[in-house]
């Protein structure tokens, strides 16, 4: 009989740990996609919140070309979207970022 | 004293460059039609392809060497909108005293940057980009938009706009650097 209390709580325990890691999980949260525009000479919005993991896509809606570079250390660069190109990168840390081919336009994620 | 006579010697660098530099093919406030306007559209931006060709040419600076190639690069880009548009209107742009008047002002202002070399190229080059831009946004928003009667006309204006912007800001920062 103690042996089937035990073996009966060891299941439900089991089946309590697996929902707690299974639920802290899905609090992360699925990795969501967010679009950045870039439009009239600027990017749109100008400042994105994202979490860790999430992927942003930049569609060049301009007439002439452009592209999304790291701006500190040039640690990334989409290197060069046409008009009507997109592309995209996932986010794993904050950055400021700006066009290299018309410097003053900039950009800056910021992670949640 | 000293600091007296460098103000004189740069008011008189200042008003020497304004003269030749003097913009203002825009200034007569003229009528225009959607043809002339698109005249005149595609010669201004053919003019800062052809100042950039000389900055190519003659500069050795790479901030002033990158300007120069998204120059070359954006306003290819404009024209090439600007003739789809036109070829799909069936519009023939036609020449006017005011492209006319570009034309012989960007001649002038060729010779005198191709008579410079060195750092004094690099400051003339992008002193008139400044100004060039400057008188090509007033004219874009307070000439060309205005009486455009043609909205898909009106609508790439409005469109090149802050790209105009934006290269009066890159210029202004070359300008900048190189003081």
């Amino acid at each position: 009989m103690k042996r089937a209390v035990f073996v009966l709580s060891s299941c439900i325990c089991s089946l309590l740990i697996s929902f707690v890691v299974y639920s802290c999980a899905s609090a992360q949260a699925d990795p969501k996609t967010h679009t950045v525009e870039i439009k009239d000479m600027k990017f749109v919005p100008e400042s994105i919140t994202v979490n860790k993991g999430d992927t942003i896509i930049w569609i060049n809606r301009d007439i002439m070309p452009h592209d999304v570079t790291e701006e500190t250390s040039k640690a990334w660069t989409s290197s060069v979207i046409p008009a009507g190109g997109s592309w995209k990168m996932t986010v794993t840390e904050a950055a400021d970022y700006y066009c290299s081919i018309h410097v003053v336009m900039k950009g800056k994620i910021v992670l949640n | 004293m000293k600091n007296f006579k460098k103000l004189v010697y740069s008011s008189m660098i200042a008003l020497a460059f304004i003269t030749v530099f003097n913009i203002d093919s825009f200034a007569q406030n003229p009528k225009l039609t959607d043809p002339e306007i698109a005249s005149v559209a595609v010669t201004a931006n053919q003019i800062d392809i052809d100042y950039a060709v000389i900055a190519k040419e003659k500069s050795k600076n790479a901030e002033v060497l990158k300007f120069a190639e998204t120059m070359t690069n954006d306003h290819k880009a404009v024209i090439a909108q600007a003739v789809a548009l036109v070829t799909r209107l069936k519009v023939t742009p036609k020449g006017n005293a005011v492209s006319q008047k570009l034309l012989s002002d960007a001649a002038e202002t060729g010779k005198a940057l191709r008579a410079k070399s060195g750092k004094a190229f690099d400051k003339a080059y992008i002193d008139n980009e400044v100004a060039y831009h400057k008188a090509v946004i007033a004219a874009v928003s307070g000439l060309l938009i205005p009486q455009s009667q043609n909205a898909e006309l009106k609508g790439l204006l409005e469109k090149v706009l802050p790209a105009l912007n934006t290269h009066l800001a890159h210029a202004e920062m070359v300008q900048k650097d190189l003081k």
